[in-house]
């Protein structure tokens, strides 16, 4: 069943229609058999506008980073299709490949395992511009000393290799080099997280400046919420690799409809000792995408499962204009909105 | 709290011996936890809080590191004048640690009940089945389903979530009076995090156990601790009651991170930031170490300020202070 996105957007930047990626379990070494189907993505359906950040949030395992690996096209997508500005990836010509390659970056979250130790920082940043553009040695040099400025570090820190920098400026680095190539999409996967907590806003703070310089669109993994909140123009909360809530932050955090959406706020801990949050403590972990439960996915966790979310499937419902939810417990209650948004 | 506390360092000072000078990891810290009390030690990763740790449990890594000052009072104890036998038992039975990665701190080649049997085993004879039972029992303390069963189980058959409970059964096996808690949620998602922390809350009320909680989140301190300590670069910069810091922080340092860390309950276009890097411990600067960062910062900050008192239970260390009393 392909889940249709009421906020599609045709003229977005990036789209997402019902990608699915299944991994086969083998047994066997010789005779190989398929004993099994891990659904890591599972049906998901998102767009991101230009010059905006759409954030995935989840536990691990959920499915956000399989996600970013399609959009990256690292693999291949089971089902489902992605658009860039408009055109099916796996339709794209030799020509637009290689321009897409150049126009979406990522930045990943460990910068002490993603920049590599025995390359000078002049060649970490500029190794994609020479792999994608026809540039003289001199306008190399000369872009990867206006890069490392933008990103707040000196021109001079290029004949540096990475174990001379802190973990907050080494981020910097893997940010310059993914603007190297002018993108237009960067995938942020929890780009701050492993990073000191004095060091966090100056680099979200960066993310947000190089944004509106020029334009970036984002695709944010995190699981901090509050840096989800600050970053973010729609959210998009997976769970066994389905969305299962999607709004902007005010409404998601403000807000939240889906059971799960609202025990993740809950559990995220309080900005003051004083602000105790009602705690919904879920009961066991997150199963195993090996082996899913029947119907809604969610429902051996859910305080409030009732009778159908254990055999039927849940449908996308919009609630509200923009807030989209799936869960039985809105199946019904809007249903001309929905059939609007199907539609 | 007219008792006497649990646990009392005074003047610690833990330094490192390396080639390249002196690292003072931990440079001189005073604090104290009493019965059933929660303290926090916030910090940056190398600002000492970790080996604050090491240095009470007697685990400084050698021969690099040397503890070259203080007391580490346990129950009226200094710890620093045990020998490595006398440690070994209160490592085991009146101080426990947990560790940041559950995985790590298991041994992956035993089974589960195989582990819990051996701490068991250190100070009763008591027959195999017995062990079995209480080893069971510790399991369903922290909540373990189906125990019984679990025990013949591999770490590797657990789920993150799981294992942590598994090592911290093991801490609470011999019911120490000082649990140390070095950032043992990291390595779990939002909502287990939220089920070990209010474990551990619970395991605190039966046990009556102090709690010594290492972290980097001021979450985690928010729902958890009942006093704080803010380290920077191997000092103390302040210490309060949680409330007193999260109302009233005097620290710079405690001031800044408390205000950079986004709030989810609220929509702020832009994030106060603290400027530059933190320090590395074998270059720091003269005086306070927070100075060239510290937007206050002036000429007096080239020494050292000492430190002064703000209030009921809590102390900063900072210049700015220094003409308050």
């Amino acid at each position: 069943m392909v889940q249709t996105n009421g906020h599609a957007d045709p003229e977005a930047l990036i789209r997402l229609d019902g990608l699915k990626k299944h991994y086969p379990v083998l047994k066997g070494i010789v005779f190989q058999k398929t004993v099994g189907v891990v659904k890591a993505v599972d049906g998901v359906s998102f767009s991101i506008p230009e010059g905006q950040t759409y954030s995935l949030v989840g536990e691990s395992g959920c499915g956000k980073t399989t996600t970013s690996r399609q959009i990256l096209m690292v693999e291949p997508p089971t089902e489902g299709e992605i658009y860039y500005q408009g055109t099916a990836m796996n339709k794209f010509t030799s020509e637009q490949r290689k321009d897409f390659h150049s126009s979406v970056q990522a930045v990943f979250q460990d910068p002490w395992s993603s920049l590599n130790p025995r390359m000078r920082v002049d060649a970490i940043v500029s190794e994609p511009l020479i792999t994608h553009q026809n540039l003289t040695k001199e306008e190399v040099k000369k872009q990867v000393g206006e890069l490392l400025e933008v990103v707040g570090l000196h021109a001079f820190h290029a004949d540096r290799y990475p174990h001379e920098f802190s973990g907050g400026q080494r981020q910097r680095i893997a940010i310059a080099r993914a603007l190297s190539t002018r993108p237009k999409l960067m995938v942020l996967d929890e780009p701050v997280s492993a990073l000191d907590v004095s060091i966090r806003a100056q680099i979200l703070n960066l993310l947000k400046e190089l944004q509106q310089t020029y334009n970036l669109s984002y695709l944010l993994i995190a699981h901090n919420l509050a840096t989800v909140r600050y970053m973010s123009h729609r959210v998009g909360v997976m769970y066994l690799g389905k969305i299962i809530e999607e709004a902007n932050p005010q409404d998601l955090f403000g807000n939240p409809l889906h059971p799960y959406t609202k025990a993740l706020i809950s559990a995220s801990l309080p900005a003051h000792p004083n602000l105790q949050r009602e705690e919904i403590v879920l009961t066991g972990e997150v199963p195993s995408p090996l082996n899913p439960p029947d119907g809604c996915t969610f429902h051996p966790r859910c305080p409030v499962a009732f009778e159908p979310c254990n055999t039927d499937i849940p449908v996308m419902q919009e609630v509200t204009p923009g807030h989209i939810v799936n869960c039985h417990l809105f199946t019904g209650a809007e249903a001309t909105s929905s059939a609007a948004a199907a539609s | 709290m007219q008792e006497d506390p649990v646990l009392k360092v005074e003047d610690l000072r833990t330094h490192f011996f390396t080639r390249s000078g002196v690292v003072k990891a931990v440079d001189g810290i005073s604090f104290e936890v009493g019965r059933g009390e929660t303290l926090g030690i916030v910090g940056e990763s190398g600002s000492g809080k970790s080996m604050t740790a090491w240095s009470i449990l007697g685990l400084v890594p050698q021969p690099a590191g040397k503890i070259v000052g203080g007391k580490i009072m346990y129950l009226g104890e200094d710890l620093l004048q045990k020998d490595e036998s006398e440690m070994r038992e209160i490592r085991g039975k009146g101080i426990c640690m947990v560790m940041q990665d559950p995985l790590t701190s298991l041994n992956p080649v035993f089974t589960i009940g195989n582990q819990l049997i051996e701490s068991l085993k250190m100070d009763n004879k008591d027959s195999k089945p017995t062990l079995i039972q209480k080893a069971t029992q510790l399991l369903a303390n922290v909540r373990i389903p189906a125990p019984e069963s679990r025990l013949s189980v591999f770490p590797h058959q657990m789920s993150g979530g799981m294992r942590q409970r598994v090592v911290g059964a093991i801490a609470m096996a011999r019911s120490p009076n000082v649990l140390i808690a070095d950032e043992p949620t990291t390595s779990l998602d939002a909502t287990i995090q939220l089920q070990y922390l209010q474990l551990l809350k619970e395991i605190q009320a039966e046990t009556g156990a102090a709690i010594l909680f290492i972290t980097h989140d001021f979450g985690v301190v928010a729902r958890m601790c009942d006093r704080v300590a803010v380290m920077y670069a191997g000092k103390i910069v302040e210490q309060a009651s949680v409330l007193e810091l999260f109302d009233n922080p005097q620290h710079p340092y405690t001031e800044a991170l408390l205000k950079s860390v986004p709030d989810l309950n609220e929509d702020v276009d832009f994030l106060p930031s603290i400027e530059g890097q933190p320090p590395t411990l074998d270059d720091l600067p003269e005086g306070c170490s927070f100075a060239p960062r510290c937007p206050y910062a002036f000429d007096k900050c080239n020494v050292y300020p000492g430190e002064s008192s703000v209030g009921e239970d809590h102390v900063a260390s900072c210049w700015r202070l220094d003409g308050a009393n």
